[in-house]
């Protein structure tokens, strides 16, 4: 029989204790404790029993802030997802104009890709007030970000016989890029996009909280008034709508691939 | 004409009409929001007056108020994982499909249940039952990390070999013994660097509960926002940029890692 493998016990027992010791020191930093949540438990039950059942009443006045963060989600994707052309291209190896072209764009995309979208929101509510506009352009960014990357990852893996050929008949950059690559990414690019719309679905029912239009906005003033019914039905009648959603577009993907 | 050479042409008029389609939706949306082109044209004008505020940082307070505060988003992030790996590593092992395919099916409904909740929207249930604080962050967030975890945890219990839990179980090995033996230590590096996954992702999700008081970073950027001191406001952009460039060029490292051995 063959000997059992020796192990790294050195790298072991590093990653051991370095988990063991982050988690501790973490623990502490936040305050956790189970003491702390048994005790709050009445607290809990409290508020379920107040948040139970949900105010279907209120359904009716949800419609219009509802399709308000639809429509962020659709501009956010359409704009975004248009950007994310030329970024995407400029960051992949095959297709980019010069190393310093692509070490640019990639580490703009990587900039963008750290800030979470409710960042984004909160500087263009800042920047060109509270609503709707606000959401639509922080999604736009956050598309950017999402697309360019995946896309970018599937163009460095396309056939570079096409493009070549293209180059090769005295095609232009501009034209190669046309011809030769974005038709091989495209249904790529399509499934990326829907998913992009998928995560922004989502985030523009939170948008709101910071004040940047769709349905988050009436959760944030329900939520300041402690009208709980209300808020259950808010995240339900979301809960319901994402579901819904996602079950479209994730069946438009699965036909494209 | 063979029928070979028409089917492109039908793909196109495909591609014609959703693309239509979706101009059409965009044109309604933006008027539905009243985003027109005066307004459009305004945008950058407005957003480059914000920014040239933003200069030069207030780095004093970045050391001394922001720093502490990315570090709580970065131990909530940790916690949060913690808690979500406990939960999904027995999770993914029900729910997949080849190995016990009763309960997977029940398994992957409240995944994808779990899946479709906003950690924020967690957070805003945790506040009132925790207190504010960093506590209601993390277990929102590990939380609503189960959900992700269960299933690609699954699918990869899903695509091992069976030659191993075979192998045991003709040795007379029990169930259990094929779990420990034969599945774990299969789908083991892959989950693990699932974890480290979701754990970047888990530090952008942390870095924005503090917008509904659930600690970290996110309640300071909105304070410093709401009273306008945007050289604060620059201080805590440029500071999560760079720590969560780190995070994401260490983390990322220790993946290729683990996949590779």
């Amino acid at each position: 029989m063959p000997d059992r493998p020796a192990r790294n016990w050195w790298l072991w027992g590093g990653s051991i204790a370095f988990l063991i010791a982050m988690t501790w020191w973490s623990a502490v930093g936040i305050g956790f404790s189970i003491t702390e949540l048994a005790c709050n438990i009445t607290g809990g039950t409290r508020l379920l029993q107040e948040s139970w059942p949900p105010a279907f009443g209120f359904l009716p006045r949800l419609v219009e802030p509802f399709m308000e963060t639809i429509y962020i989600a659709i501009i956010g994707t359409v704009v975004g997802g248009i950007l994310a052309v030329p970024v995407a291209v400029l960051a992949a190896r095959n297709l980019t104009l010069g190393p310093w072209v692509w070490f640019a764009d990639r580490n703009f995309m990587n900039v963008l890709r750290t800030l979470p979208d409710l960042f984004w929101a909160m500087l263009f509510a800042t920047a060109v007030g509270f609503g709707p506009v606000a959401g639509a352009l922080a999604l736009s960014v956050f598309t950017i970000a999402v697309v360019s990357k995946l896309w970018s990852e599937s163009l460095e893996a396309i056939d570079m016989g096409l493009p070549e050929a293209v180059r090769s008949v005295g095609g232009s950059w501009l034209q190669m890029v046309q011809f030769g690559a974005i038709p091989q990414g495209l249904q790529h690019y399509v499934s990326y996009v829907l998913y992009a719309f998928e995560l922004n679905v989502r985030a523009s029912m939170v948008l709101g909280l910071v004040g940047a239009g769709g349905i988050g906005m009436i959760l944030e003033t329900q939520r300041a008034n402690f009208e709980y019914e209300r808020v259950t039905m808010i995240i339900l009648a979301v809960l319901v709508a994402v579901l819904i959603i996602e079950q479209i577009s994730e069946s438009i993907r699965k036909k494209l691939t | 004409m063979s029928p070979v050479a028409l089917q492109p042409r039908r793909r196109i008029g495909w591609a014609t009409w959703a693309t239509f389609i979706i101009a059409a939706l965009f044109a309604w949306s933006l008027i539905a929001i009243e985003f027109s082109p005066g307004r459009m044209i305004q945008v950058p004008g407005q957003v480059a007056r914000v920014l040239s505020f933003f200069w030069p940082a207030d780095m004093a307070y970045g050391w001394d108020a922001v720093l502490p505060a990315i570090v709580e988003s970065i131990q909530i992030a940790w916690i949060g994982t913690i808690i979500a790996a406990i939960l999904s590593l027995p999770l993914a092992l029900f729910g997949a499909r080849t190995l016990y395919p009763r309960i997977a099916r029940f398994v992957k409904l409240i995944s994808a249940t779990a899946r479709a909740f906003p950690e924020i929207l967690l957070a805003i249930y945790f506040v009132p039952i925790v207190g504010l604080g960093a506590f209601a962050g993390a277990l929102a967030i590990g939380i609503s990390s189960v959900g992700m975890l269960t299933k690609l945890g699954s699918e990869v219990v899903e695509s091992i070999d069976f030659g191993p839990v075979e192998a045991v179980q003709a040795s007379g090995g029990s169930r259990l013994l094929a779990l420990r033996y034969a599945v774990v230590p299969q789908v083991l590096p892959e989950i693990v660097a699932h974890w480290l996954f979701r754990f970047e992702l888990n530090i952008r999700a942390s870095a924005v509960l503090g917008v509904v008081g659930a600690g970290g970073v996110g309640g300071v950027l909105l304070n410093t926002l709401r009273y306008r001191h945007f050289e604060k406001a620059a201080a805590v952009l440029i500071l999560t940029i760079i720590v969560v460039l780190i995070i994401d060029m260490v983390s990322g490292e220790i993946r290729r890692r683990i996949i590779r051995s």
